[in-house]
């Protein structure tokens, strides 16, 4: 019965008793018993192994709520205000939750691969030679037809995003399918989705143009599951340039809510 | 003019107003216009008579009336409709009632969630029963509420069991006679799942069949150690009831830990079965075990649907079941004897049903720690929504999603009150599941139709002699489609996710078609 867990939770415990410091810090078994439970309640947003998806990556250990143990017990206890993050204190007793927090500082760092690359130089890359702002917006510069990268560096480690360059079409940004539209006097229209149903779609072209049509006015419409960034960059760009790129996207955070 | 003449023609512009009787009840599928129980007759059927609105006219239905709830939360009620008034529950403890003929709210009940309710899947609600003047309703914190019908005022209230060991209730009541009939849920919290019944008088208990069975139970050897203290078992959907056997037909949910089979060895009976119990007594008179030690959280919770139909060239009194488990199954619904079994979607668990009625399967399918791919995908098939058997047509009706999925396992301690799955499944990312209205001959589970979906389907049917069938989609689409090709002779986009099941029935000569999306009960007729 559990397609969709949902796990939004009146967050009802004040923090004002909590310690600031885990007190089950050094217990293998309660990191442990933190990653049965993070399975069970974070994987869906988070990742199994806590790589990312919808939610940040956790691998990193970089947090965007605060570094220190208790930054962590309160975003879990309380959720994370202006975003997807519920609060898990009326599920989770207080041990609970730090058992959640030994499993963090278990994987913290787990998945950051160590970033060579040169920030500027990357950056120059990004929007020159790799010419990622025709799709890609960066705090408002850029255009739109894919995802918004103002902090794709605080969302997806740096190990996700060399792959995601060398091979997009490893995963997909949920609602950025590609569609392909022919009209019934042949014209051809390509564009990232922005919505899609059983009678319509809705999508963006390179050219941030937007259309809508119904399936039984055009001759046909193609939904994948793929992505429409081009899959030549691992060719494009040097190993070295690759990694600057990666060590640039890894500074885009945006600004913290 | 005498006085009983007066009262009589100022009546006429009344609604007629006659007591939910037993035997109204019994004979629930020959009005037309009400709607008296979860499935419109006690055999789930969701089939109305009616057929004002037809394959020939229905692109011309438009919007009655709309009610807005302003509760947010799965909205997944199917109304009951009597006595000029529609009755709908709505998610995390509230309900209404509606003048049928405006929509205008008559009253309102809300009831705040007690702290520390583990519910696995949403502060859902299915539905009320009725009986008498009184509507019966389950509440998230595992209470059966008994309300005056005119009112809504709490008549009784029961605690069914403790929220501390993990139960909950969505499911909508079965009245059967004088007892309301109900299971609870709460598998995934480690409760050990059971169908009770009480007496609609009093709220007092008259029987308990536990779903997961106890060491001393019949079928208490298909539990190893003490896992049956925490077996699952929860109860979803509402059962059926067919007063020639006196059997209730239930379909029970997922042993608990979900995913864990190693924590719970055997069989693990009475999970993801149907069950016929006695409506007298609650005894089990059998059961059926669709999926034995099941680790897929494939419960089968889909109506155990009475139906006389012809099987292998014979006349059977069976009920047939489209399982989340992949399989479509026909047994003799007197003694649970398995008849058929038919894939209805991609299945790679299994390499097909033996000839008891037990899965073959295949190996490597099961969770693991890293994670294993399996079909179909956990959800199922298809999952708690309600069907409609159409006796028009002779065809049965169900959604089903099309897909796989990445199971995993852990082991996990029990603890009481929190979540005990044994791990999770996750999407394939690239693979993603789609959905589809299927239309089967129930006789030998051929496919008549199958009309897809860009989405896995989330609502219920209903069906009518206007040779319809009506769906909602994910994306909020409600549509009529022919119950004889499945083309889409209409289609309306209310706005929000259609979840719950779709009823019909007629005020002053006019049908209706109503159903719960987003947080909003619309209806549609004709125009006039």
């Amino acid at each position: 019965m559990k397609t969709v867990m949902l796990l939004a939770m009146a967050a009802a415990v004040g923090a004002a008793q909590t310690p600031r410091t885990n007190p089950l810090a050094g217990n293998p078994k309660a990191a442990e018993e933190g990653r049965v439970a993070f399975r069970g309640s974070c994987s869906l947003c988070h990742g199994i192994k806590g790589e990312g998806g919808r939610g940040p990556d956790l691998t990193i250990g970089n947090y965007s709520v605060g570094s220190t143990d208790g930054d962590l017990y309160g975003v879990i206890s309380e959720g994370a205000a202006g975003t997807e993050m519920p609060g898990f204190a009326a599920r989770y007793e207080s041990d609970d939750i730090w058992r959640l927090v030994s499993y963090l500082r278990s994987i913290s760092g787990s998945g950051t691969s160590r970033v060579t690359g040169n920030v500027s130089n990357g950056e120059q890359l990004f929007w020159t030679k790799g010419q990622c702002g025709q799709c890609h917006l960066v705090n408002g510069r850029g255009k739109r037809m894919g995802p918004d990268l103002s902090q794709v560096g605080r969302t997806r480690s740096a190990k996700y995003l060399r792959e995601s360059l060398v091979n997009p079409g490893l995963d997909l940004t949920p609602g950025y399918q590609m569609i392909t539209v022919v009209t019934k006097d042949g014209k051809k229209i390509v564009g990232a989705q922005r919505s899609y149903d059983d009678f319509s779609v809705q999508l963006m072209d390179a050219s941030e143009n937007y259309y809508s049509f119904q399936k039984s006015d055009v001759a046909s419409i193609k939904q994948e599951y793929k992505s429409l960034m081009p899959d030549t960059y691992g060719k494009l760009f040097s190993e070295a340039e690759l990694n600057d790129v990666v060590a640039y996207m890894t500074t885009l955070r945006g600004t913290r809510r | 003019m005498n006085r009983a003449l007066l009262i009589l023609l100022a009546l006429a512009g009344a609604v007629t107003a006659a007591e939910i009787t037993p035997e109204r009840l019994l004979q629930a599928q020959s009005d037309p216009n009400t709607w008296l129980m979860y499935s419109k007759n006690y055999s789930g059927w969701r089939y109305s008579e009616l057929k004002q609105i037809n394959t020939t006219n229905v692109r011309r239905l438009a919007p009655a009336w709309q009610f807005q709830t302003g509760v947010t939360g799965k909205f997944e009620t199917s109304p009951l409709v009597f006595d000029g008034m529609m009755y709908v529950t709505g998610p995390t403890n509230h309900a209404y009632a509606l003048d049928l003929a405006t929509g205008r709210q008559i009253w309102h009940y809300s009831k705040p969630l007690p702290p520390g309710v583990s519910i696995c899947c949403g502060q859902v609600n299915r539905g009320f029963a009725a009986l008498g003047n009184k509507l019966f309703k389950l509440n998230l914190e595992a209470t059966l509420v008994a309300m005056d019908a005119k009112t809504g005022a709490v008549l009784w209230e029961t605690q069914i069991d403790d929220i501390k060991k993990g139960y909950s209730g969505t499911v909508a009541p079965l009245v059967v006679k004088n007892k309301v009939i109900l299971g609870v849920a709460g598998a995934e919290y480690g409760i050990r799942g059971f169908i009770d019944a009480y007496d609609a008088d009093t709220g007092k208990r008259a029987w308990r069949f536990w779903t997961v069975a106890g060491p001393d139970d019949q079928g208490g050897a298909s539990w190893g150690g003490d896992s049956w203290q925490r077996g699952g078992g929860s109860i979803w959907v509402t059962g059926t009831y067919d007063p020639e056997t006196n059997l209730t037909y239930w379909g029970t949910g997922n042993p608990g830990p979900d995913w864990n089979g190693d924590q719970r060895p055997g069989d693990n009976l009475y999970t993801t079965s149907v069950v016929a119990l006695d409506v007298d007594t609650g005894k089990l008179k059998w059961h059926f075990q669709n999926t034995p030690h099941d680790v897929h959280d494939w419960d089968s919770i889909s109506d155990p649907i009475p139906i006389d139909s012809v099987i292998n060239g014979q006349k059977v009194k069976a009920i047939v079941q489209a399982n989340r488990n992949g399989y479509f199954y026909a047994l003799d619904r007197a003694s649970g004897r398995f008849l058929y079994a038919k894939p209805y979607t991609k299945v790679t668990w299994s390499d097909g049903i033996d000839a008891k009625g037990r899965p073959i399967l295949i190996p490597g399918q099961d969770p693991t720690a890293d994670g294993n791919k399996s079909c179909p995908a956990v959800g199922g098939g298809h999952n708690w929504q309600a069907t409609t058997f159409n006796v028009q047509t002779g065809w049965y009706y169900f959604t089903t999603t099309e897909g796989c999925q990445t199971y995993y396992k852990n082991h996990q301690e029990f603890r009481e009150g929190l979540l005990y799955t044994g791990s999770t499944g996750s999407p394939l990312p690239l693979e993603p599941t789609s959905g589809a209205v299927i239309a089967m001959d129930p006789g030998n589970g051929a496919i008549k139709w199958k009309f897809e979906l860009v989405s896995p389907p989330p609502s219920g049917l209903v069906s009518t002699a206007g040779g319809l069938v009506f769906a909602g989609t994910r994306e909020g689409h409600f549509m009529a489609l022919d119950a004889k090709t499945g083309k889409v002779l209409w289609k309306y986009q209310t706005g929000g996710i259609v979840i719950a099941p779709p009823i019909t029935y007629a005020l002053n000569g006019r049908q209706y078609v109503a159903v719960a999306a987003g947080s909003t009960m619309l209806t549609f007729a004709l125009p006039e």
